[in-house]
């Protein structure tokens, strides 16, 4: 079913990609220059390639954020040894979507990885990732434990920590969290997604993680931030397991500002960014914008 | 025909080989190759398993093929496909040999200490793996030679990409990418016996330097349980009227059969690989079928037969009176796979190949060293602290050749206790030291999870407090996978751990009220 959706959307992309370089050029500059600055796009829909590739368009379209011939790594969550029913990995469609948009606007590489917590031949096959990114044209690979390279962070909880160099060397990065519980964080989405990319000991970095998380967002800066809402897990987490803690919302969040992103994030699960520890930190620490009125949110149905 | 021997050999090693490297996880639930096929066609395991657990493995009837072939053809199984026999071979070429060496006349060893494995099969005591050579090899490889050969890639690797030069650094990169896919493990094995068990090996090839196959001569039981069904082959050795008994062919036998005199070759000796029909300078040798008598009758001596299997026979109680045999004292640290039977069931048809040891997915199977007594040498255990059973993995009970270990389905294993975590209180961050930590919680892979928390309010050194999460485990709910343990940020000696109490397997290693009757076994 899903993947059937994807060869959908793929059929799709490639009629975008069968229009003429300039017409498309002039469509891109036409669609900026109507629309006002979005801080999020927030897209509801039943298709997850469809509602991706909306909410990104309404920040602008991919051109925003991608130039030409940049290497691209764009970030899911592939920890767990769970299939995509079950809302502990990112959504493949999602992913798949970004990767193929990052083509089309010039992208030449486009990179995916994560250092899964279960083993993780086991996530990458489970999680559907990489066969639907692979379908994209992206270059799926596992951690490699010689890639990573200690790198100084000065942040409050942690100085400094072993990164992958995959992602430092990146032109572009696309963060694409899962939306999900977790027992002290209590929910991971944007910014604890970064911990995919920690080499070492990291289970650590819970002994503060509120600030620790925001440290990392002192170094690690995406472009462009896609939140997965397809399916949300609303207990268990962050591993899951049961259709029961499963909610469908059919939904994605597109935007820069990670904070943001979460704060809005928190309402899918009935609570705000205010119960958030991270979020509050990143805001007080002047990451990003906790206050939803003071953001400018698009809702688009696709 | 020594050249059509030499790559029907080399054919058996590679696919041996192939089907070592086919054990391995890719991420699905199944591997998709037999790779436990060479262990199938062994008829000395699919015996002594009889014998000790009077019950079969179906895919071991494949032996009776092998059994059959045997009694028509002789020992060609040794000569043309055995992996191990098949580097013997290549070892013992390795040496110039002077050019009339004599060998030694052993060769009645190996029938004796056949005779002494068998006796303690029949009561109850699975020895067979330590000295069976398909487990021998399977169980070499995956614990020790392989692990050293990554080891030895990876530490190549890791020197070139150390000196960080642009060009030396891509290559590394493409070597490592290539043997990535090919010949290089997932991930590092490492194994808590790989030195013994890769010195025992190694000392068994190195053995060919004293004499030609000395293992395939004088030590091996399956050769010697193949010698016994090639008393009266089909397929016989032949030599002319034009033989002189110049005793050429004495020197270039792998088997050491004798075949210098028409009167002397022995049929349970001759491994059929042809070489003295093909050095025969007379050409008087040839290997053709008849069903005349064999020339050369194997005479082990009555006594001897009788001794070595009395020996086995009384090896059961004395490695049995043990404290691991003690009723109500299990090991807590001897965790078994999921799938694993009853200690006692289980060690009658464990047979030590590793195989699950080198399919587990995290390294966690490690082999036994006296945890399970010595019949239970290099049996598996999960040392959590080195790898966690994954929760929806089932290879091990997959690629099990006797059952020891059952292959379940994953809503099976998925009931299936292995043990039980508890929390060392006294080292847990939350409990000990009030500061927060939750990894263990976060890790539990049952969908209810098995660790809960109390939230409360700890007080730090400053008299300040600090909320934190004390986990508690569910004792009903978990399953003993040992992932919190594998995952506790205390390097070392962990915050929480698990042993084997509570485990599904056992009747007595029980702990609450309305788990399993506590009935003492016998």
């Amino acid at each position: 079913m899903e993947r059937r959706d994807f060869l959908k959307a793929a059929a799709a992309a490639g009629v975008g990609l069968a229009i003429p370089d300039k017409l498309n050029t002039l469509l891109h500059a036409a669609t900026t220059a109507v629309t006002q600055r979005i801080d999020l796009a927030i897209c509801h829909g039943a298709s997850p390639a469809a509602i991706t590739r909306a909410a990104v368009d309404a920040l602008g379209g991919m051109r925003h954020f991608i130039s030409k011939g940049d290497v691209v790594v764009v970030k899911p969550n592939i920890g767990w040894d769970r299939t995509p029913e079950q809302a502990a990995n990112t959504n493949p469609l999602v992913v798949a979507t970004l990767v193929l948009m990052c083509y089309e606007a010039g992208a030449k590489k486009v990179k995916v990885f994560d250092r899964s917590c279960d083993d993780a031949r086991r996530c990458y096959v489970q999680s559907g990732i990489p066969l639907a990114a692979e379908a994209a044209g992206a270059e799926v690979s596992f951690i490699n434990d010689r890639k990573f390279k200690e790198v100084a962070i000065g942040g409050e909880r942690i100085k400094s920590w072993l990164l992958y160099t995959e992602l430092l060397e990146a032109d572009k990065i696309i963060n694409v969290p899962i939306a999900k519980t977790h027992s002290l964080a209590k929910l991971t989405m944007s910014l604890k997604n970064w911990m995919g990319v920690m080499g070492g000991p990291r289970g650590r970095i819970h002994q503060g993680i509120d600030e620790a998380l925001v440290d990392l967002a002192l170094v690690i800066k995406p472009a462009l931030t896609v939140l997965d809402a397809v399916r949300i897990l609303t207990a268990n987490g962050p591993t899951g397991g049961s259709l029961n803690d499963v909610k469908k919302l059919d939904t994605v969040i597109a935007g820069v500002d990670q904070i943001a992103i979460d704060s809005y994030g928190a309402t899918l699960f009935g609570m705000t960014g205010n119960d958030l520890g991270f979020v509050r930190a990143g805001a007080r620490r002047g990451i990003g914008t906790m206050d939803l009125s003071k953001l400018s949110i698009k809702k688009i149905e696709a | 025909m020594k050249h059509a021997r030499r790559v029907t050999q080399g054919v058996f090693l590679v696919v041996f080989f192939f089907l070592f490297l086919q054990t391995e996880s890719k991420g699905t639930d199944e591997l998709g190759y037999p790779v436990k096929l060479f262990i199938d066609f062994d008829p000395l395991i699919f015996l002594s398993t009889i014998l000790s657990s009077h019950a079969l493995a179906a895919a071991l009837y494949l032996s009776i093929i092998l059994i059959v072939l045997t009694m028509l053809l002789g020992r060609v199984f040794c000569g043309w496909v055995c992996p191990l026999g098949t580097l013997n071979n290549i070892i013992g070429s390795m040496k110039r040999w002077p050019p009339r060496e004599k060998a030694r006349n052993w060769f009645r060893v190996k029938y004796y200490i056949l005779f002494f494995i068998l006796a303690s099969s029949l009561f109850t005591m699975q020895l067979v793996g330590i000295m069976d050579p398909l487990s021998l090899v399977v169980r070499s490889f995956s614990l020790s030679i392989y692990p050293a050969f990554n080891y030895s890639v990876n530490a190549a690797l890791d020197a070139a990409y150390k000196l960080n030069v642009k060009g030396i650094t891509t290559v590394a990169d493409y070597v490592y990418e290539i043997s990535k896919k090919t010949v290089l493990a997932f991930q590092q094995p490492y194994f808590t016996q790989g030195v013994f068990v890769g010195l025992l090996f190694i000392g068994i090839l190195a053995l060919n330097l004293v004499e030609r196959r000395f293992w395939c001569r004088y030590l091996c039981p399956l050769g010697a349980l193949l010698g016994l069904l090639s008393r009266y082959p089909l397929l016989k050795r032949t030599a002319s009227e034009g033989c002189n008994a110049c005793g050429a062919c004495e020197y270039s036998c792998q088997g050491n059969a004798k075949p210098g005199d028409p009167g002397t070759w022995m049929p349970t000796e001759c491994l059929y690989c042809w070489n003295c029909d093909d050095m025969c300078p007379r050409d008087g040798v040839s290997f053709r079928f008849s069903i005349k008598k064999a020339p050369a009758k194997l005479d082990l001596g009555r006594r001897k037969v009788l001794a070595s299997a009395l020996a086995g026979a009384a090896a059961v109680p004395l490695f049995r009176a043990t404290p691991v045999f003690k009723s109500g004292y299990p090991d807590p640290g001897l965790i078994r796979p999921p799938g694993a039977l009853e200690e006692r069931e289980f060690l009658a048809k464990c047979v030590k190949c590793g195989e699950c040891m080198k399919v587990c997915t995290t390294n966690g199977l490690q082999p036994t060293l006296f945890e399970a007594g010595a019949e239970g040498i290099w049996s598996p255990m999960l040392v959590p602290r080195i790898g966690y059973c994954e929760y929806k993995c089932t290879l091990c009970g997959q690629v099990c050749p006797t059952g020891a270990i059952q292959k379940l389905a994953f809503e099976d294993k998925a009931k299936v206790k292995i043990g039980t975590a508890m929390v060392d209180r006294s080292r847990c961050l939350p409990f000990a030291h009030a500061i927060p930590c939750i990894v263990c919680e976060e890790m539990c892979p049952l969908p209810k999870k098995a660790i809960w928390f109390e939230e409360t309010r700890a007080m730090n050194r400053d008299g300040k407090p600090v909320e934190v999460k004390q986990p508690h485990v569910d004792l009903e709910l978990c399953t003993g996978c040992g992932i919190c343990e594998t995952k506790c940020p205390l390097v070392g000696k962990p915050g929480i751990y698990i042993t084997s109490i509570g485990e599904t397997r056992s009747k007595e290693n029980q702990l609450l009220l309305g788990s399993r009757e506590s009935s003492p076994s016998l």
